[in-house]
């Protein structure tokens, strides 16, 4: 879909949101969780980059920071070329209709008193100077292109399903015509019947407006469906980002080895034969992050090195990166896991 | 909505007879006694003769059926004929064992003050809680944040009869700036009078609205709270939106709903008058007219205002829940 | 401040007229607070104190008494007694004059009409008159001429002036209240809130359980009084923020009953905007003895004649109690100048009072020892003196109230002094003095060994007070616990002692028989005086003519007082 040239929309570099941890009478200052700790990528000009990892490790996080919803703590975020990284706030509320985002629950997403017409043509007040009828008409027309029917516009969120719901957020995200969309997890709180529809309408409308997407999801079967590179995250970090197929098909990181391995296979008899890489222990604190690699707690690969340095994330093939010790190393491209437990079912 | 309210209305009857009952026999119950009060120079024979002509002779079921018959029955007609000039309108009606005077006389004698000082209390309360909610709740944990908690914690933990006293004390003794003790004959006919008015009711108004507001403030705080980590808040600052709107908009508008209802169930406390803060002040309104009351033994009287309560509460309650529905899309009654 | 402006608008009116020649209403208005509010202008109605006070500016007796509990004639002419041929000799009838040309406030004039229907108005049994004692066994009150009545009793009453006598009794007019008899009493609401009056003042508003407002009755019968145009009464709120407004503020310019603490009344007396003043009455401070057992184990017995008190009984350990107390300093603790010890239950007037009991003023811990060693009451192991395996512990019970606390607490520590343990009670006074016979906890049933409480009688006559302690007035089950002899005290001698002033006309020789019961119940230690209260009020440096009265309402006087000229 997107070819390798394309300039880039959206340069992140070395993005770090980190929270503050108050404790005590007085509320000091004791800590940081640091929900995204020093994270680089590029997104092309409509493409869809994948964004996955396990619950907590930040990628909903990052979706935000990208679009400076947080006041980002370190880091650079150009957007179609303006640093918004350090803007103030009336700056970037005008900057805000080129980058919209769509989150992962549309019953609290939309605010409970506001109809319809209401939540879709908000934004249209606050940045376009339309008249009432013309700003009606383009409710209608974005109402159409979600696929809502328009005698609903007077209707409040409650009213609607799931699915519709979601309709709505994506109809209120595309009002301002954005070039950059951030969806945030927006499958994940529907019926998996439901999912494959939002999926197709995410698809069709970025043909048809040129969208970009920075596709948020845990669902690793549904971003190899619609994006066109993915990113993996882990505590905070992006572990490996490469293209699709390639990183599907080899994949480079012990961490995403292991994500992988957990999908199930449809086919039973090749399910069967697959060797599956189960990690042990939980997924470290973000407040209180290991030293050297963030995944050697739980690395098959681990080694003393592991413990005392911290990988570079660096490019190790045309468009593939990752971060670890190993990879270079042409034992680890071939090599099965060998350390860790391997299951048959 | 109607259909709902009048359903309710409906229900509320059998629940307010057997509210009258209730608080019959439970006064009833009680150890008091009309004549408790006299001096001990009064005989006990004299006593007794008082007390039979109170009523006190005649079986609990005659003395209830008595009040009802005079509540229910008597005052309404009573009320009607006057205004529509049909009779004379002079059956018997509810009448105070202390004053020997018609309890609802005495009621609508001392509505005026009650609503003036405790009403005004009310509404100087909410104007203060409502901004100092917001504003604690936006900047949470800042410096206004802390005093207005501490401010709260303070009107909301001192009882009124110290807050009272003491700026008595101050504004009274002290500087001399304020009357200690309300005139409730007071008519206000000229810019002077008003000014007068508004001397003698500064301080009861304050002390009051300090405790009210102290308490709505902290429930504005925390329904913002609650709303300003919605995700709604989140896609209305996505959208590009002035962050005034966001909050007055969309967040304040979602946190006025259960402020509103906490606001309208409050509503039958200032009709029940604030005791203490009413003998504090002699602003001698319908909260001082139930204490003596009590403190008198004079059972119709605080059965007749405990009662009226009872229905205030009743339909305050209604008119929170169909406020609620009014405010809140996703709530329908039918 | 509008009431500044008022003082000061008075206090220039009575520069340009020296007080003493003031026309009626020349001194403006007066303001007066009563921390209880009253709830009716109709004494009839209501005993209170508060309203007893408050309708004494409109309403008037035949004859009251003055600030040394003299009668003094007031609407009569003079006091009719044997000697003048007022009273007949047989004492049954006694013949009051109105003064002539005397006016009600509406102009109409008064007469002896007005003066019988007064006694028919309190007689009628469905009123629930609050003052019918009053006019007890009366039988008979005729109308001789438009300004004589004729009082008849049914016995012989050696101390006729109940009826038409001191603030509880004061005549109303036969038209206003015509028909308000019996169980229309109540219905009256107009009259009962506005009675007509021959008073200085008349009601301009009546706001029950608030504020009364009176202007001068243009027609009383003195054409220079009274000084002040009108008289605001405000009621409620509580002691101390009425003393304030006298005394601090000066928003007020009189304070009835100002039971505060010593210091806290001191303290707001040293603003210098005004003045407390006292007088003592026959209000005594006093802890009763239960000379029958109240043991719970006794079930219906309990607190009756049946059961003997097991060390109550015994003089020496009543005797004993009471030489353990040190009432100066209870007054100096509790009351200030508004107390003094007492020794007498019947301190005054100045006639009737003993001096034969005055050795009790003094504390005498070692003389109380001593004595309960000499009756055989040795100290057990705990310090708690016995005999006979009955130990000398008291359940000692009073009305919750901040002083009589502090009474306790102080007694407490001085019986245990003298080896009697003591263990407290306070029960809410409305409880405590409410009567209810279905409450343990009255004082009359007396569910305890002794208890504390103050009492009184009205006027300066005290046989009614003195008959308190008669065999008959013993509080029992069968007659629902009503009475006032709380020690169930019973001696033929005394009761004699009440018969015989019963039937003793002459002032002298019945002072002499009320000192001998008073006498005889201090010398039997039956009950234990403690303080003489006194009666504290407060006005302000600017009011004159003040003269605080025990005896009568202290209003009084309210025709005679006036805005001194400065402060």
């Amino acid at each position: 879909m997107s070819d390798a040239g394309a300039s880039p929309l959206v340069q992140v570099r070395g993005l770090k949101m980190h929270f503050p941890i108050y404790a005590g009478i007085f509320r000091r200052h004791v800590g940081d969780i640091k929900a995204v700790d020093d994270i680089s990528l590029d997104i092309r000009e409509s493409e869809t980059l994948g964004l996955v990892g396990e619950s907590g490790c930040g990628k909903s996080t990052a979706g935000r920071a990208v679009l400076r919803l947080y006041d980002i703590t370190g880091g650079s975020i150009t957007v179609d070329g303006t640093d918004i990284s350090d803007i103030d706030k009336e700056k970037l509320r005008h900057l805000r209709p080129k980058m919209q985002m769509i989150f992962q629950d549309p019953q609290a997403s939309l605010n409970p008193r506001m109809t319809v017409a209401g939540i879709i043509g908000e934004p249209l007040v606050e940045h376009m100077s339309l008249s009432r009828a013309e700003r009606l008409e383009r409710v209608y027309e974005l109402m159409d292109a979600v696929g809502l029917n328009r005698s609903f516009a007077n209707r409040y969120p409650h009213e609607f399903s799931g699915g519709q719901r979601q309709r709505i957020g994506i109809a209120r995200a595309l009002a301002l015509h954005p070039k950059f969309i951030v969806c945030d997890e927006p499958i994940a709180a529907l019926d998996v019947s439901i999912q494959a529809q939002v999926v197709n309408l995410l698809e069709d409308l970025q043909e048809q407006f040129g969208l970009t997407y920075l596709f948020i999801s845990h669902d690793l079967s549904m971003v190899r469906h619609i994006a066109d590179r993915v990113a993996v995250m882990y505590l905070g970090k992006i572990v490996e980002l490469a293209p699709r197929d390639e990183l599907y098909g080899a994949p480079l990181h012990p961490y995403t080895q292991a994500l992988l391995s957990a999908v199930p296979e449809p086919d039973p008899v090749r399910e069967s034969q697959r060797k599956h890489i189960i990690l042990t222990g939980d997924v470290p604190s973000p407040s209180n992050a290991p030293v050297g690699c963030n995944f050697c707690t739980r690395c098959p690969r681990a080694e003393q090195i592991c413990h005392e340095i911290e990988p570079e994330f660096r490019q190790v093939d045309k468009g593939r990166y990752t971060a670890c010790h190993f990879v270079g190393d042409t034992a680890i491209k071939t090599a099965e896991p060998t350390v860790g437990e391997t299951v048959k079912p | 909505m109607l259909n709902y309210s009048i359903r309710r209305l409906l229900l509320a009857i059998p629940t307010l007879i057997a509210i009258s009952l209730i608080i019959f026999l439970l006064l009833d119950l009680a150890p008091s006694d009309p004549t408790a009060n006299l001096p001990l120079t009064i005989p006990p024979e004299v006593r007794e003769k008082i007390r039979q002509s109170l009523g006190l002779g005649d079986p609990i079921y005659i003395r209830y059926l008595l009040w009802c018959k005079q509540f229910f029955v008597n005052e309404p007609l009573n009320i009607l004929e006057q205004w529509f000039g049909w009779g004379s309108g002079d059956r018997l009606r509810v009448l105070s064992w202390q004053t020997r005077s018609p309890v609802v006389d005495l009621i609508v004698e001392r509505m005026p003050q009650t609503l003036w000082v405790v009403g005004m209390s009310y509404v100087v309360g909410v104007l203060i809680a409502l901004p100092i909610g917001i504003i604690s709740a936006y900047r949470q944990y800042s410096w206004f944040d802390q005093i207005g908690t501490f401010v709260s914690m303070v009107g909301f933990s001192v009882p009124t009869f110290f807050t009272g006293v003491l700026v008595i004390v101050i504004f009274s003794v002290w500087l001399g700036w304020f009357p200690s003790i309300y005139d409730t004959t007071h008519q206000v006919t000229d810019w002077e009078s008003f000014l007068f008015q508004v001397r003698q009711m500064i301080m009861p108004v304050a002390v009051l609205a300090l405790f009210n507001a102290a308490q709505i403030s902290r429930f504005m705080r925390a329904s913002m709270l609650d709303n300003l980590n919605q995700d709604y808040v989140r896609t209305a600052r996505a959208k590009g939106l002035r962050e005034r709107t966001v909050v007055m908009i969309h967040v304040l508008r979602n946190s006025l709903i259960p402020v509103v209802t906490v606001i309208a169930l409050g509503v039958p406390q200032i009709f029940g008058g604030a005791i203490i803060t009413e003998q504090v002040f002699k602003v001698n309104g319908l909260g001082q007219l139930l204490i003596i009351s009590i403190q008198g033994g004079d059972l119709p009287t605080v059965q007749t205002l405990t009662f009226i309560f009872a229905v205030l509460i009743i339909v305050f309650n209604l008119v929170a829940d169909v406020l609620y529905g009014i405010l809140d899309p996703r709530i329908r009654y039918d | 401040m509008r009431v500044r402006t008022l003082l000061l608008g008075a206090a220039a009116a009575v520069a340009i007229a020296p007080a003493a020649l003031a026309e009626r209403g020349s001194d403006g208005e007066v303001k007066i607070i009563y921390w209880q509010a009253p709830s009716t202008m109709n004494p009839y109605l209501s005993g209170g104190t508060k309203e007893l006070e408050a309708a004494s500016l409109v309403v008037e007796p035949l004859a009251r008494y003055d600030q040394d509990g003299n009668m003094v004639p007031w609407l009569a002419e003079s006091v009719p007694t044997v000697d003048n041929g007022g009273v007949s000799a047989d004492l049954t009838t006694i013949n009051w004059k109105l003064k002539e040309g005397l006016l009600w406030s509406d102009g109409s004039p008064v007469t002896s009409a007005d003066v019988v229907f007064t006694w028919k108005y309190c007689a009628d049994p469905a009123g629930g008159c609050a003052q019918s004692e009053k006019y007890n066994d009366v039988t008979d009150v005729k109308a001789v001429d438009d300004l004589t009545v004729t009082v008849t009793f049914g016995v012989p009453k050696p101390f006729p002036y109940g009826p038409f006598v001191g603030a509880q009794a004061p005549i109303i007019q036969a038209a206003q209240f015509a028909d308000c008899l019996g169980a229309k009493a109540p219905e009256c609401t107009d009259a009962n809130f506005g009675p007509m009056g021959t008073g200085p003042f008349r009601v301009t508003e009546f706001r029950p359980n608030d504020v009364i407002s009176f202007e001068a009755n243009p027609n009383y019968r003195d054409p220079d009084k009274p000084a002040f145009a009108t008289v605001t009464f405000k009621g409620g709120g509580d002691t101390a923020s009425a003393g304030r407004s006298v005394l601090e503020t000066g928003e007020f310019d009189y304070a009835w009953n100002m039971q505060l603490a010593p210091d806290v009344l001191g303290a707001m007396e040293a603003a210098g905007k005004g003045t407390v003043v006292s007088a003592f009455g026959t209000l005594v401070e006093r802890i009763m003895i239960n000379l029958t057992d109240p043991s719970p184990a006794l079930g219906d017995a309990r607190s009756t004649k049946a059961h003997p008190h097991p060390f109550l009984s015994d003089p020496a350990v009543r005797q004993a109690l009471s030489m353990a107390i040190d009432r100066a300093l209870l007054v100096e603790i509790g009351y200030g100048a508004a107390g003094k010890p007492s020794c007498n239950v019947l301190p005054a007037p100045a006639i009737y009072k003993s001096t034969a009991n005055d050795g009790c003023l003094v504390q005498d811990i070692e003389g109380a020892k001593k004595l309960l060693d000499d009756a055989g009451w040795v100290p057990g192991g705990d310090g708690i003196r016995a005999k006979d395996g009955v130990r000398l512990s008291i359940l000692y019970q009073t009305s919750t109230n901040a002083v009589r606390q502090d009474f306790q607490a102080l007694i407490k520590q001085w019986w245990s002094e003298i080896g009697v343990e003591t263990e407290l009670r306070n029960i809410d006074a409305s409880v405590f003095f409410g009567g209810d016979p279905g409450s343990p906890d009255t004082f009359q049933k007396f569910f305890a060994d002794v208890e504390m409480y103050a009492n009184n009688f009205d006027g300066t006559d005290p046989e009614a007070y003195m008959a308190n302690w008669e065999c008959k007035q013993a509080p029992t089950p069968e007659t629902q616990w009503q009475g006032n002899n709380m020690p169930r005290y019973c001696s033929e001698e005394y009761d004699a002692l009440v018969a015989k002033m019963a039937q003793t006309g002459k002032l002298e020789e019945r002072a002499e028989l009320a000192k001998a019961m008073n006498d005889k119940l201090m010398q039997e230690y039956i009950m234990l005086p403690l303080v003489d209260r006194g009666r504290v009020s407060a006005h302000s440096n600017t009011l004159g003519g003040v003269v605080l009265n025990v005896w009568d309402s202290e209003l009084w006087n309210v025709a005679d007082w006036y805005r001194t000229k400065t402060q």
